[in-house]
Order: C-alpha cells, then sequence, then structure tokens
C-alpha cells in the first residue's frame, strides 16, 4: 500500500517534471527566436523561465528523495553492523523529515503566506511572487511525508527503504 | 560568532559521518548555526535564501544541459565517439589506452557527466582492451581519470555552479578559458597511458584496432560530426553572441532532441518520458544542493567566515604561491570524501576571496578548484569515478587504486600546470574576447 502510493506520487511528479520541461524548452527558444528572428524579444519569457526552474529544482529533489538517489557520503554507515546502521538510517531518515517539514514545509509556508499579503508581483507575468516560493512548501512537504514514511518502516523492522525506481545509478557530477 | 561556527561544523561533520545527504546536511547545520548564532525567524529565512537562491536565468543551464546530456548518451554515441577516435588513433601501439582517453573527453565534453562518460565509454572499451591484453586494473584507472576532462572541456554543468556562487563570473568566459586545460589533462593522461603501456608491452604487437573498422576515416568523422557539433553550436553561439549561455543550452536540448528521436533514430518516443524523469531527478539533486548552499554561504558571509579564512591563510604566509598551494592541499583532501557539486558550492564561498585577496583571476581560480576536484573523483573513499569505474570494469577499489598511480600523478601535474600558468586559463578567452 505504502509503496503502491509511493510510485503513484513518483509517477506524477514525474508527469508534472515532464510537462516543465517541455515549457521551459519551448520558452527559452521562443525568446532566442524572438529577439534574433522578430528582433524584439517577448517580455515573459525570461520570467517565466524562472519561474518553472524553481519549480522543476524542486520537484525534482523531491524525485530524487523518492528514488533514494541524493548524494551522501558512504564513508562510514557501510561499514558498521546491520543493527548499527538501522539506527543510522532511522537518524538520516529522521533529520531529512526535520527538515522538509520545519524549514521547507512550515518556514515555506509562512514564507508564502507572507508574499501573498505583500502582494508583490512578477512584474512581466504578473502573478503573485508567492506562486514562485511555492515550490518550497509543495516540496517540502512532499519529502516530510515520505521521510516519515520511511523512518515508520525502518522503525517497524525494515533493514532498508524500497525505492519504486532503484535500477540505474545516475549521478550528479 | 565562534560558538556558531563550531555548532556548523560539528553538524556538518557528524552528518556526513551518518550518510545523510548532503543537501540535507548544508541545512540543517545552517539552521543549527543560525539558532546558534541568535538569528530570529531561522525556518522562514532559510526556506526564502532556498527560493531565491535559485532564481537565475544562469542556472537554467543546469538542467538543459543536464536533458541534452541525456537525450545523447541515451543512443549510440559512445560507439560513434569510439569509431571516430580509432580511425585516428587505433592504429599505433598502445593506441586502444589514447582511443580510450580521446573517447572520454569527447563524450565527456558532450554529455556533460564524467559519471556517464565512464559508464558508457568504459562498458564498451574496458572489455575491448581486456581483450587486447591490457590489463583490467589499467584500463578502469585510465577510463575513470580520463572521464573527469570532461568537466573542464566545455559545456560544463560544474562552472554553472561555480559562475552562479562565484557572482559576476562569466559563464562564457568560464567555458573558453576550460579548452586548454581540459586538452592538456587529457594529453597527459594519454602521454600516461601510452608510456605504461609500451613499457609494459599491453596490447600486444598487433593491435591494428583501425584495421577491424570497416568504414573509412571520413565515414566515422561524418558520422561522429553531428553529436560533435553540439559542443560547436554552443561555444559558436556563445563566442558570437547569438546566445547567452543558457539560450545555448536550450539548443543544445533542440538539438539532441532531433538527434537522437529524428536524425540517429536511437531513442524511441517511448523511452523519453522515463529519460526526462531522470534529468529532473538530476536537476533535483544538483539544485537542491544549490538552494540550500546559498542559505548557509549568505550566512558564513553574515559572520565574515571568508574574511577569517583570508586572514587566517594570510597569517600562515603571505607568499601567494604558497597560500595557492595551501588551498589546493585543502581542496585534495576535501575531494577524497566530498562529490564535486557540494565541493564547489561550499569552498567557493570561503576561498575564492582569498584567491582574489592575492591576485588570483575568478576564472583561473574555477579551473584549479575543478581540476584538483576532479581529482577527487578518482580517489577513495568517496570517488564516483572511481567507483563506477571499478563496477562497469568489475574489480576492486584496492586494486585498482596500484593502478592508478602514474594517473593521479598526470592529473596533480596538470593541476600544478593549471595553478601556476594562469596563461593556460586565461589566454585563449582574452584572445576571444569573452573576458578583459
Amino acid at each position: 500500500m505504502w509503496n503502491h502510493i509511493k510510485r503513484i506520487t513518483a509517477t506524477s511528479l514525474g508527469w508534472v517534471a515532464i510537462a516543465v520541461f517541455i515549457v521551459l524548452t519551448a520558452d527559452v527558444l521562443l525568446g532566442v527566436f524572438s529577439r534574433k528572428i522578430l528582433g524584439d524579444q517577448v517580455r515573459w519569457t525570461e520570467e517565466l523561465a524562472r519561474f518553472l526552474l524553481v519549480w522543476i529544482s524542486f520537484l525534482g529533489g523531491a524525485i530524487a528523495y523518492l528514488d533514494d538517489k541524493h548524494l551522501g557520503v558512504d564513508l562510514l554507515v557501510d561499514r558498521i553492523d546491520p543493527a548499527a546502521q538501522r539506527i543510522a538510517r532511522i537518524v538520516t531518515h529522521g533529520l531529512v523529515f526535520a527538515f522538509a517539514l520545519g524549514v521547507m514545509g512550515i518556514g515555506g509556508t509562512q514564507l508564502v503566506i507572507d508574499r501573498f499579503d505583500s502582494g508583490q508581483v512578477l512584474s512581466a507575468l504578473q502573478i503573485n511572487k508567492a506562486w514562485f516560493y511555492l515550490a518550497v512548501p509543495v516540496s517540502g512537504y512532499v519529502i516530510s511525508l515520505f521521510a516519515i514514511g520511511n523512518v515508520i518502516a525502518l522503525l517497524a523492522g525494515a533493514t532498508d527503504i524500497e525505492n519504486p525506481d532503484s535500477n540505474d545509478g545516475e549521478v550528479a557530477s | 560568532m565562534s560558538e556558531g561556527l563550531a555548532v556548523l561544523l560539528a553538524v556538518f561533520v557528524a552528518l556526513m559521518l551518518l550518510d545523510a545527504p548532503i543537501a540535507f546536511v548544508i541545512g540543517i547545520a545552517t539552521v543549527m548555526a543560525a539558532w546558534a548564532l541568535g538569528y530570529g525567524d531561522v525556518l522562514v529565512s532559510v526556506a526564502r535564501d532556498m527560493g531565491n537562491g535559485l532564481d537565475s536565468f544562469a542556472l537554467l543551464a543546469i538542467p538543459f544541459f543536464i536533458l541534452a546530456g541525456d537525450l545523447m548518451g541515451a543512443g549510440g554515441l559512445a560507439g560513434r565517439l569510439i569509431d571516430f577516435a580509432a580511425v585516428f588513433l587505433g592504429r599505433f601501439r598502445g593506441g586502444l589506452a589514447m582511443v580510450n582517453t580521446l573517447t572520454c573527453m569527447l563524450f565527456g565534453a558532450i554529455s556533460g557527466s564524467a559519471a556517464a562518460a565512464v559508464s558508457s565509454v568504459g562498458g564498451t572499451l574496458i572489455p575491448e582492451m581486456n581483450r587486447k591484453g591490457y590489463p583490467k586494473d589499467f584500463n578502469i584507472a585510465l577510463t575513470s581519470t580520463a572521464a573527469t576532462t570532461g568537466l573542464l572541456i566545455p559545456p560544463s554543468n560544474v562552472m554553472i555552479v561555480y559562475a552562479v556562487v562565484a557572482s559576476n563570473v562569466s559563464i562564457s568566459a568560464l567555458f573558453i578559458a576550460g579548452v586548454i586545460p581540459g586538452i592538456v589533462v587529457g594529453l597527459l593522461i594519454m602521454a600516461v597511458a601510452l608510456i605504461v603501456s609500451r613499457k609494459n608491452g599491453y596490447g600486444g604487437e598487433q593491435e591494428h584496432v583501425a584495421g577491424e573498422i570497416k568504414r573509412s576515416a571520413l565515414v566515422c568523422t561524418w558520422r561522429a560530426l553531428p553529436s560533435l557539433l553540439l559542443v560547436v553550436f554552443v561555444l559558436g553561439g556563445i563566442l558570437s553572441g547569438w546566445f547567452t549561455p543558457t539560450e545555448a543550452s536550450a539548443v543544445a536540448v533542440l538539438w539532441a532532441f532531433l538527434l537522437a528521436v529524428v536524425i540517429y533514430r536511437e531513442v524511441p518516443i517511448k523511452m523519453l518520458p522515463r529519460l526526462a524523469v531522470g534529468s529532473a531527478r538530476t536537476t533535483g539533486i544538483v539544485m537542491l544542493l544549490v538552494a540550500v548552499s546559498q542559505a548557509m554561504s549568505g550566512l558564513l558571509t553574515e559572520e565574515q567566515v571568508p574574511k577569517f579564512v583570508s586572514e587566517a591563510l594570510l597569517g600562515f604566509s603571505s607568499n601567494p604561491l604558497m597560500i595557492l598551494l595551501t588551498i589546493n592541499i585543502i581542496l585534495l583532501v576535501v575531494g577524497t570524501f566530498m562529490d564535486m557539486t557540494p565541493a564547489v558550492l561550499v569552498f567557493t564561498p570561503i576561498f575564492l576571496p582569498v584567491a582574489v585577496g592575492i591576485g588570483i583571476d575568478p576564472v583561473h581560480f574555477g579551473m584549479i578548484l575543478i581540476a584538483n576536484l576532479c581529482i577527487g573523483l578518482c580517489t577513495p573513499p568517496v570517488g564516483t569515478c572511481l567507483f563506477l569505474g571499478c563496477s562497469v570494469g568489475k574489480s576492486n577499489i584496492a586494486r585498482v587504486s596500484v593502478s592508478m598511480l602514474p594517473f593521479y600523478g598526470a592529473m596533480f601535474v596538470g593541476l600544478m600546470l593549471i595553478t601556476y600558468w594562469p596563461a593556460l586559463s586565461l589566454w585563449l578567452p582574452k584572445l576571444l574576447g569573452v573576458m578583459k
């Protein structure tokens, strides 16, 4: 059941990411085309690009957590005994939960509320800057939900967490 | 100030040892340090810094280059580049070692990922070299080190990361600056590979890879050309002033898509969603690191840490050569256990002011930083390229480490050349007018 929810979330985030990628590419190419061919750059392309960048980054960050792909330092944990390893994993997923919920989720929500109140508007897109910051708490809540799920699974006796997708070893360098 | 920073450092090290994801380690350490220093509203301000940290058109080039690289790498890029390198270099003794190096350089430049170069190029060439009488551990060592040159040869995402944290450094200048250092390190690795192969008689008398390639030099070049054009488009577009680096990266996505789906037809449409999700995930890994690092470097600057480090280093020695050497040694140590992107994000704000203070150009310093951390990608205990090489080539780190030694030598000589010979990095961008 839990893994089912995880897989559905990962798949939905994936489709959003694909849509964002397509719009982003088209948007930036339109910027070049309008400037170089039409002679006058469309006003909103750069602002929309920055807006979508923040969304794809934080959604991608959530996908990376679901797939357990964030970079870590495998210095010590692989070398200690399984029981201690499990405790280390409970602590690290617990800390991810705390940061994702406290800073990205709750701090991010407060930030979004403040921005709505201040009424600051993105000049070309004419939307509130709060929509830009909304990516932070959305990503934070998704990550914290699955982080607490991992902690519970580990506490219930799992030795390691399951990932919906763990068959490739892509690394970010 | 000092208690807050002690908290930052202690939390950082403790969580790193627990194998917590580095992005979250940096975030948590920043929050704890800010609390210890008595800042108010920490949760909201860190969240705001994270959002603002990504609000940059320049950073957008990162997801685009990742996506373009994934599209390029998914098809038969490695095979075409190998054929291309083999028709020119394969006929010599030790030729396959040179073919491997050149292919890694090209693949790394086009795909922008040293890790992808190790798995794609190594996946084909390591078994091939094994068959031709090169020892396995030598092949793994060669592939792992050669793959890192792609991070110096443009386009390179780590340069964009550096440019954004360094602020006011031109990505165009960095890209052009990386060309010569990247080629120099590649040639050094090639030379070492050739010397070691000939001395030990690797590859035997009758290697003649070129004879096995049924196509002529012209055909092989023609087949590899569209992929190589990606680099030409990006650099040409930037140099001619047609595109900003970000726009060039979007053009690279379009070109990579056309090649993969329409021209070579190696990536079926059905595969695209999966590929794009992978790119989004890689983007998320890098960008979350950038976001939290922006929050941390804000705190470090607020607490004048760079100034403090700068004074400490300058108190230790006032000789620029010694200071650079000290920075190099610290970075080499850091690189052994930290991946490149987080290391650039954490150490640029601390060391760049020192370097600028002793008269080093920020573009030149970027090359030093990247060349230095490239070595770290190939060193245990944490070395992405070395680990991948060992898993692709089916060996273990202890055995490969011995074969690594001459290649570490090549990379270190490269690093020293880059560090102490600024013109190596700065001559070309000045000549082409992308920097003063």
